[in-house]
């Protein structure tokens, strides 16, 4: 339903995406990278908010830049939070009707309003809405004219955990239908509930694709970086070593920086070789656990 | 949780249609209790001040003549040289402008609907937030100022022409400079004030260039009176207006159709 052919945008000197190649059928596909990855200019290309520097993107068949009537075809959430501010929810949903074609936009837009769990009777202007609330609001108006294919750019930012659940159901429910969803997001727990396919993506370039599955492996595979705080690192560093649970090491005057493939291993062994050593661990800490350095091992690994 | 119900794969949206509802929604984001205050206070300026000039005048022992022209001098150096384009500059720029930098010209430019018919409902927008603050003023400051003297009716309906024509024009070149450009306002006094305001003074090609040649036009044949500073025909005037109107529309739709939207 969308197919992604070597595209690339440069904005002046930055590369935002690099080469990307990939299609996307019906159901839920989750696109995932830290910020500033390139997320929101891929689906941007692809709505032909903005047209690729290189490359070609058909959505349902055409290029969503030159054919103006696939619009009414795509839903999108964008990862602005502007809205008209002036207006209700109703109001502002009803308008995203009216603007897609949609026969009778106010009863439309009262549906979409109750799928995200939205008060359509709720007057107050949307200025005045929380984040999660305007969150909903850009999703009830993506929703409103049935399209066939989301593009939902950070759509569950701002959400509580049971609104995210419900919409995680939601997405899932309109995959199902036939629907392509195509969902962005930085933080790997949510694309692990989302737990479908996934796009991998970093630095502008697509680092990975496959199963949540496989990718969770292959990001388990890679070495993890574990500082320790002993008293007598240079011993430790030495046993660690010995062992094989480290595959590298580093020593410091209190501590040492442990590289190793298994880290559960290694958690394992780390309070008996203290207590064997006979000295002091007071600290036992990740250094690379954030997503950024599991993103850049990935796309290094490429 | 249930999605919509299916509807038609194609849809597009009528030009009529598309024009009224662009105009709905901007109209309520672009006027604003700031703007409103402030380009308020500036016509309320204008009044006051004409008020005072027609009381000096009358004391003065002015003909009735010379009133006339004391009017309609102080409707286009006030009004149509500063409110018409300044109004017009602050509305106009901002309709598609202020959209484009908030992020929500994307819930008007993703839609199936022609560009022309957005730009045509912006622009109208724009125009009826300021023609309100840009007529009232002129008209009333331009009718005070020749302190209502026999012919100044004419003046008052002279002066509603040349600043509703010049405010759709000015608006219609503004929406146009608000695609366009970042920091549009500062660049659109850097026009009102250096090529407006002292281009009719560079001759007669550089005057030619400048809208302000055809307002004061329109002002003084539509008013009726022989002000002296009329250079074009009403004829050319109304043509030049209503050109420069449809030509920054047609221009602001190619734009919106090229632009990036983020």
């Amino acid at each position: 339903m969308v197919q992604v052919n070597g595209v690339s945008k440069v904005f002046g000197d930055v590369v935002a995406v690099s080469d990307v190649t990939f299609s996307v059928r019906a159901g839920v596909t989750a696109l995932l990278g830290p910020n500033g990855a390139g997320k929101s200019t891929l689906f941007r290309v692809m709505c032909g908010l903005t047209p690729p520097t290189q490359g070609t993107v058909r959505v349902l068949g055409v290029d969503a830049r030159r054919d103006r009537t696939v619009r009414g075809r795509i839903g999108l959430v964008p990862q602005q939070d502007g809205l008209f501010d002036r207006l209700s929810a109703l109001q502002f949903v009803s308008f995203a009707a009216a603007t897609e074609a949609v026969a009778g936009p106010e009863p439309a837009a009262r549906r979409a309003l109750e799928i995200v769990d939205l008060d359509a009777d709720d007057s107050r202007p949307v200025s005045g809405f929380s984040k999660g609330m305007r969150q909903r609001v850009k999703l009830a108006a993506a929703l409103v004219h049935d399209p066939e294919v989301l593009i939902l750019d950070e759509p569950l930012t701002g959400l509580d955990p049971v609104q995210r659940r419900r919409m995680i159901e939601l997405f899932h429910g309109l995959g199902d239908e036939g629907r392509c969803v195509l969902v962005s997001s930085h933080v790997l727990e949510e694309v692990a509930r989302l737990g479908s396919r996934i796009l991998l993506i970093a630095q502008g370039r697509l680092a990975a694709t496959g199963d949540y599955r496989e990718l969770r492996e292959l990001m388990d595979d890679r070495p993890h970086r574990i500082r320790i705080a002993v008293d007598r690192p240079r011993q430790f560093a030495a046993a660690l070593v010995e062992s094989g649970t480290a595959v590298g090491v580093s020593v410091g005057r209190d501590s040492l920086v442990v590289d190793t493939r298994d880290v559960d291993r290694l958690g394992r062994e780390v309070a008996p070789l203290a207590q064997r050593l006979d000295t002091r661990l007071s600290r036992v800490a990740p250094l690379d656990e954030d997503l950024e350095s599991v993103f850049r091992y990935l796309v290094e690994k490429r | 949780m249930t999605a919509p119900t299916a509807s038609p794969a194609r849809r597009h949206v009528p030009r009529l249609r598309a024009a009224t509802l662009t105009y709905r929604v901007l109209v309520r984001q672009v006027i604003t209790p700031g703007r409103l205050a402030a380009l308020g206070a500036l016509g309320a300026l204008m009044i006051l001040v004409g008020w005072l000039v027609g009381i000096t005048a009358e004391d003065g022992g002015r003909s009735a003549a010379g009133l006339l022209r004391d009017g309609a001098g102080y409707a286009d150096g006030f009004g149509l040289i500063i409110i018409v384009p300044i109004v017009a500059l602050v509305f106009g720029s901002s309709v598609l402008g202020e959209t484009r930098e908030d992020g929500t010209l994307v819930y008007l430019w993703l839609r199936p609907m022609d560009r022309g018919p957005v730009v045509v409902g912006a622009a109208a927008a724009a125009a009826t937030a300021a023609l309100p603050l840009t007529v009232v003023p002129t008209a009333l400051g331009g009718w005070l100022a020749a302190d209502r003297v026999a012919g100044s009716a004419d003046l008052l309906w002279g002066a509603v022409a040349a600043a509703a024509l010049g405010t759709a024009a000015y608006s219609s070149l503004f929406v146009l400079v608000g695609l366009l450009l970042k920091k549009p306002i500062m660049w659109g006094l850097g026009y009102v004030l250096l090529w407006e305001g002292l281009a009719v003074g560079l001759g007669d090609f550089a005057a030619r260039l400048s809208l302000r040649g055809y307002t004061r036009s329109v002002l003084s044949h539509l008013g009726g009176i022989d002000y002296g500073f009329d250079p074009y025909t009403t004829t050319t005037a109304l043509v030049v207006l209503a050109a420069v109107s449809v030509a920054g529309l047609i221009l602001a739709a190619i734009r919106l159709n090229r632009l990036d939207v983020a």
